[in-house]
């Protein structure tokens, strides 16, 4: 039998709405503690909504420095200190030895939409000919992975995947067949998105908020859900093969074990009613990895408090593990940090290796009113402590886009 | 008014190249001595055209050079 390549993760960085730094992030967790807050990025007083999971009292220049900041928007501002976190965890010395060795992938939507309204703002003030140019680098996409090259001097590749709820699960896998290619040894893989006036309304008029037709509150599984509360930030691990990893001597936090992804695209903004892409997503990730059902010993959900996604996620973790999914713990730190959108993957396996490593399971927070229709055990309210040595993180929306990815504990 | 524009302008060159006004001698060369880059050099003008509601032609901006070029290319034109 062909030996399996082992892929592990040998490093974590966090920037997240409820802790900056992975040991504030678990600890936040742990004591099921929420970020989310009243907005100070922008006047909310025409919203209805008021709530978001914003980023407060976050100061770069402590991680980065002053040079060079001004370049940078409050994306790849995230981005950077949470890589930079990342790579200072990990222990690797990035020189021009190993550069062409290290490449970076970064799942991220939303995040250049700041700069673009900045800019367009400007135009329309100031006329065309006096826009400001310093925004216009920042409007592209890859902006922030790339200031993330810039900064590290990483040149094996830069890609960013824009693949809306799953884009950090997406990013992750295009990192791993660069691995197993042996055509890298070492990624970073980030997810981010930052908070702006635009994303906020936008999602506002979409009606996509909780708030609008029931009480602003992220309450993942709860008979009281009615839509998601937005949260920033940013998320990084280091992955590497693990001959890498061994040699140079890295602390191995956990191996990936597994992972699926699957587009089941259904009609515009609507879910796919036999969540097909999840199940098969979720298949695929037990399937390439060497667990049974019985392994699992946590689920971390996408729910996201959205009626619709929350039922699915359950119809789909029982259509697939059959019975045994009432044993299996399932939830969702979105009650603590919101919808990150493009980040929540990469916050989940944050959040998994922090269950690992500190031995519980975050709970989901306001829970309060079952649903008949979302019957699992869903860790309500207060952490549980427990050993963990695999967990199965599903990323999911109604776009299309699925992912599961199975993380274990490296023993 | 001079002196005014002077300070102005120093200020905001200082501020895009991160460089301190007292390293901002009016004859230090941005390219060769404060290593700015095509992108730092069109925030420059681009702030400058902002500021003073003017539009530099582009056969001009190679010309300048150093603060005290832009100094005197800003009194010219806003005479």
């Amino acid at each position: 039998m062909k030996e399996k390549r082992r892929i592990v993760i040998t490093g974590l960085g966090v920037i997240a709405p409820n802790g900056i730094g992975k040991q504030e992030f678990w600890q936040a967790l742990k004591e099921g503690r929420s970020g989310i807050k009243a907005i100070k990025r922008f006047d909310t007083n025409e919203f209805k909504c008021k709530q978001a999971g914003e980023i407060q009292g976050f100061k770069p220049d402590a991680f980065l420095g002053t040079k060079g900041l001004r370049d940078l928007e409050r994306t790849s501002r995230l981005l950077c200190t949470a890589a930079k976190l990342a790579i200072d965890d990990a222990g690797l010395n990035i020189d021009d030895n190993n550069t062409d060795d290290i490449g970076v992938s970064t799942g991220t939507t939303l995040s250049s939409i700041w700069n673009v309204a900045e800019f367009d703002k400007g135009a329309i003030h100031d006329g065309p000919r006096f826009t400001d140019a310093a925004l216009f680098p920042g409007m592209v996409m890859n902006a922030a992975s790339s200031q993330v090259s810039i900064r590290f001097n990483i040149q094996g590749f830069n890609t960013t995947i824009s693949t809306g709820y799953s884009s950090s699960i997406d990013a992750l896998k295009y990192a791993i067949d660069f691995i197993k290619l042996r055509r890298i040894k070492a990624v970073l893989v980030g997810g981010v998105e930052s908070l702006s006036l635009v994303n906020y309304s936008g999602f506002y008029r979409l009606g996509f908020f909780a708030g609008i037709k029931g009480e602003e509150i992220s309450c993942p599984f709860d008979k009281r859900r009615n839509g998601i509360i937005l949260g920033e930030g940013a998320a990084v691990v280091m992955i590497e093969d693990v001959e890498h990893a061994l040699e140079r001597g890295a602390t191995i936090y956990a191996h990936v074990n597994g992972i699926g992804n699957c587009f089941d695209a259904y009609r515009m903004g609507k879910y796919h009613p036999e969540v097909t892409g999840l199940k098969n997503s979720i298949k695929e990730a037990m399937s390439n990895s060497e667990l049974g059902v019985s392994d699992i010993d946590y689920i971390s959900a996408s729910a996201n408090s959205v009626p619709e996604q929350d039922r699915l996620e359950t119809k789909a973790i029982k259509d697939v593990y059959g019975s045994y999914a009432y044993n299996i713990p399932v939830s969702s730190i979105k009650s603590m940090i919101g919808e990150t959108f493009s980040a929540g993957g990469l916050f989940q396996i944050a959040a998994s290796i922090g269950s690992m490593y500190k031995g519980f399971i975050p709970p989901t927070m306001n829970y309060e009113m079952r649903d008949d229709e979302c019957d699992l055990d869903y860790v309500p309210n207060k952490s549980r402590i427990t050993r963990i040595n695999n967990v199965l993180i599903n990323n999911y929306g109604p776009g299309g886009n699925n992912a599961a990815f199975i993380l274990s504990k490296w023993n | 008014m001079s002196n005014g524009i002077e300070y102005e302008i120093r200020e905001m060159v200082s501020n895009i190249l991160e460089v301190p006004v007292e390293k901002l001698t009016p004859e230090v060369d941005f390219f060769k001595d404060l290593n700015v880059d095509s992108l730092k050099a069109i925030e420059i003008v681009a702030a400058f055209e902002k500021k003073y509601r003017i539009i530099v032609p582009e056969d001009d901006i190679p010309k300048i050079r150093n603060l005290g070029q832009l100094i005197e290319y800003t009194k010219n034109v806003t005479s």
